[in-house]
């Protein structure tokens, strides 16, 4: 596998440079390469079969790689290295699918133009894991080019309304596969992922008052984590430990506080009269990023993750709130009220510089994908709250949700 | 024949007559002093004095209705809720935009409030439940709410209901009393509302 990789690397410039005499921007020919995909040989199934749970979201996920661009072969036209040379294909993706039982086996085989096998790999899995395969496939594919895994395999957690109460929900990266994993029947909001993608704290109204729930992935195991507080609200997971750091509230009084996901140990980061709300971990876990409404409007501090060293770091927006740090933790998203209106604003923490990814309506609470390329968001442009997630570069933008009304996005922190 | 019974007829008619004249005068003695009184009394009195007799009836009407209330508060915490509302009995305090003090009005509807809370709905617990409008962003505006609950809840205690009768929830912007997207909405929806809970 590495030797495959070196290979590939090494190949690199010599595709870039036969790519500057094409019509192809030649700053993106050293990142993209282009792969033609033919439909998958395939025995004891059919095409419709594979079709949508497999080849669909495979192609998809691999044309949104920002590493691939799928180059569309002829119709009706047999694979020859004429063929590909002709449609600027650097690389063949075959796909040979074939039954053992109730298993479909998949196999991958990546080329390049001399034809020499640059990635191979065989999966197994029934029906209903086609999809899951899929995304494990693009994700590995990703992996095998740049060292890291794409974000397919990985998973937003939402709240949705769409069953009569709003409930914690979970998708794949591309909107699929949407299901509950709560069922309270009663106000559930603000799911947040552990860093080993196992768990989700959330806040829960089931008992008449806002309580902290920790629940596994697959909606089993929940514990209502007992603070002695109130409120509960904006709870998420340290990246380095078991602690859980939320917004707690003693008559009225909202500050940022600690205490480890069995409730002991409980800490008090903030201490002021004003409002404090939204904590998030830098991905290093040693500090801490929170609102505050100590000046007025509600805006954006960072401080250390035992409450010392507190810096202002907004100061665009007349409201700002739900920031997050960008994966490498040199940026962090934050929503931002620009002319009245909410948007997503990027900050480089590094030098205060910001940039708003201008969209309709009302856009809130942004989360990073792992691999950081992505933000998923909420809107209500459509009159409804629903999920969307857009590259960076503010291209590429897709609605993920559709039934009901979706907010509260949280991306999983790790890519598989 | 006739002659003598015309003639009985007669006396029974004046013997009669006599008599209901006789009754009579004994009867206006009492109604001719009053008119006599009333008479000489409108020009010193004038117009004051209706005003004391009828907020006077005002008052005995509310003293006399006010037992039955008592009586028939409903026993369905819900219709209670709604019973207590439209009487003004609890009444929600209003706040400004991303404020969370209490606003003189705010203060007279918790002062109502109280005063019913010590009296006929003395036996009642409360919530009061912190909304805001949708202008914020949803995780400061559940922070606010839980600010403008306490804060109500701290001036009916110090208004003298037992702080421990009362519990507070903040819904943030999730409970919206008004779905409208416009000044009129917004204003409703910032609001401290109070929740008869039970005994």
């Amino acid at each position: 596998m590495r030797k495959l990789l070196l290979l590939l690397f090494a190949a690199l410039p010599l595709w870039a440079q036969t790519q500057i005499t094409t019509t192809m921007d030649p700053t993106k020919a050293t990142s993209v390469l282009r792969i033609a995909i033919p439909q998958p040989e395939f025995t004891g199934t059919t095409f419709e079969t594979i079709n949508s749970p497999l080849f669909k979201p495979l192609t998809r996920d691999i044309a949104m790689s920002g590493i691939f661009a799928i180059a569309p072969l002829p119709p009706n036209v047999p694979i020859t290295p004429e063929v590909l040379q002709r449609i600027n294909a650097q690389l063949l993706l075959k796909l040979a699918i074939r039954m053992e039982g109730e298993d479909f086996v998949v196999e991958a085989r990546v080329t390049d133009t001399t034809g020499q096998t640059q990635f191979g790999k065989r999966y197994r899995g029934p029906l209903a894991a086609l999809t899951r395969l899929a995304h494990m496939l693009a994700s590995d594919l990703v992996r095998s080019l740049n060292g890291r895994p794409g974000p397919f395999l990985s998973q937003i957690g939402f709240a949705s309304d769409r069953d009569g109460h709003w409930e914690i929900w979970l998708m794949d990266w591309d909107g699929g596969n949407q299901r509950a994993i709560t069922h309270h029947g009663a106000l559930s909001i603000l799911p947040s992922w552990s860093p080993d993608n196992e768990r989700m704290v959330y806040t829960s109204f089931a008992r008449g008052t806002s309580d902290m729930y920790v629940i596994n992935r697959r909606g089993g195991g929940r514990i209502r984590v007992a603070t002695g507080l109130q409120l509960n609200t904006s709870a998420t997971f340290s990246p380095v430990s078991n602690d859980i750091a939320f917004v707690g509230s003693i008559n009225g009084n909202p500050d940022i506080y600690v205490i480890k996901d069995d409730g002991s140990n409980r800490r008090r980061l903030t201490n002021s009269s004003t409002i404090e709300s939204t904590p998030e971990w830098s991905p290093n876990g040693r500090q801490i990023s929170f609102t505050s409404g100590r000046t007025g409007s509600p805006q954006i501090y960072v401080m250390d993750a035992e409450g010392a060293n507190v810096r202002r770091i907004s100061f665009d927006g007349d409201w700002n709130d739900d920031a997050t740090f960008s994966p490498d933790g040199e940026q962090i998203a934050y929503t931002s009220r620009v002319n009245g209106r909410f948007q997503i604003r990027i900050a480089n923490l590094s030098n205060g510089e910001s940039r708003i990814l201008a969209g309709e309506g009302s856009n809130e609470q942004p989360t990073w994908s792992p691999d950081g390329k992505w933000l998923a968001f909420q809107s209500n442009r459509s009159g409804k709250w629903q999920i969307y997630r857009i590259r960076l570069d503010g291209t590429d933008i897709e609605q993920l949700t559709f039934t009901g009304e979706n907010k509260d996005p949280d991306w999983s922190k790790k890519s598989d | 024949m006739k002659k003598t019974m015309k003639a009985f007829a007669w006396t029974v008619c004046v013997v009669v007559l006599g008599m209901f004249a006789m009754a009579c005068p004994k009867k206006p003695k009492p109604v001719t002093p009053e008119k006599i009184v009333t008479d000489t009394a409108p020009p010193v009195v004038a117009t004051p004095p209706p005003p004391p007799v009828e907020t006077k009836v005002e008052n005995s009407d509310f003293v006399q209705e006010k037992p039955v209330q008592a009586e028939t508060l409903p026993a369905d915490i819900e219709e209670l809720n709604r019973y207590a509302q439209s009487h003004g009995y609890i009444q929600d305090a209003y706040f400004e935009y991303n404020e969370a003090g209490l606003s003189a009005d705010a203060q007279s509807a918790l002062t109502s409030s109280a005063n019913w809370l010590k009296g006929d709905g003395k036996a009642y617990s409360l919530l009061v439940e912190g909304h805001c409008d949708e202008r914020g962003t949803e995780q400061y505006n559940l922070a606010l709410g839980d600010k403008r609950a306490n804060t109500a809840k701290e001036y009916l205690a110090t208004l003298g209901v037992d702080g421990s009768r009362i519990r507070t929830v903040s819904y943030g912007e999730e409970r919206p009393f008004d779905p409208g997207h416009d000044d009129s909405a917004w204003s409703k929806n910032r609001r401290a509302h109070l929740v008869i809970v039970g005994k």
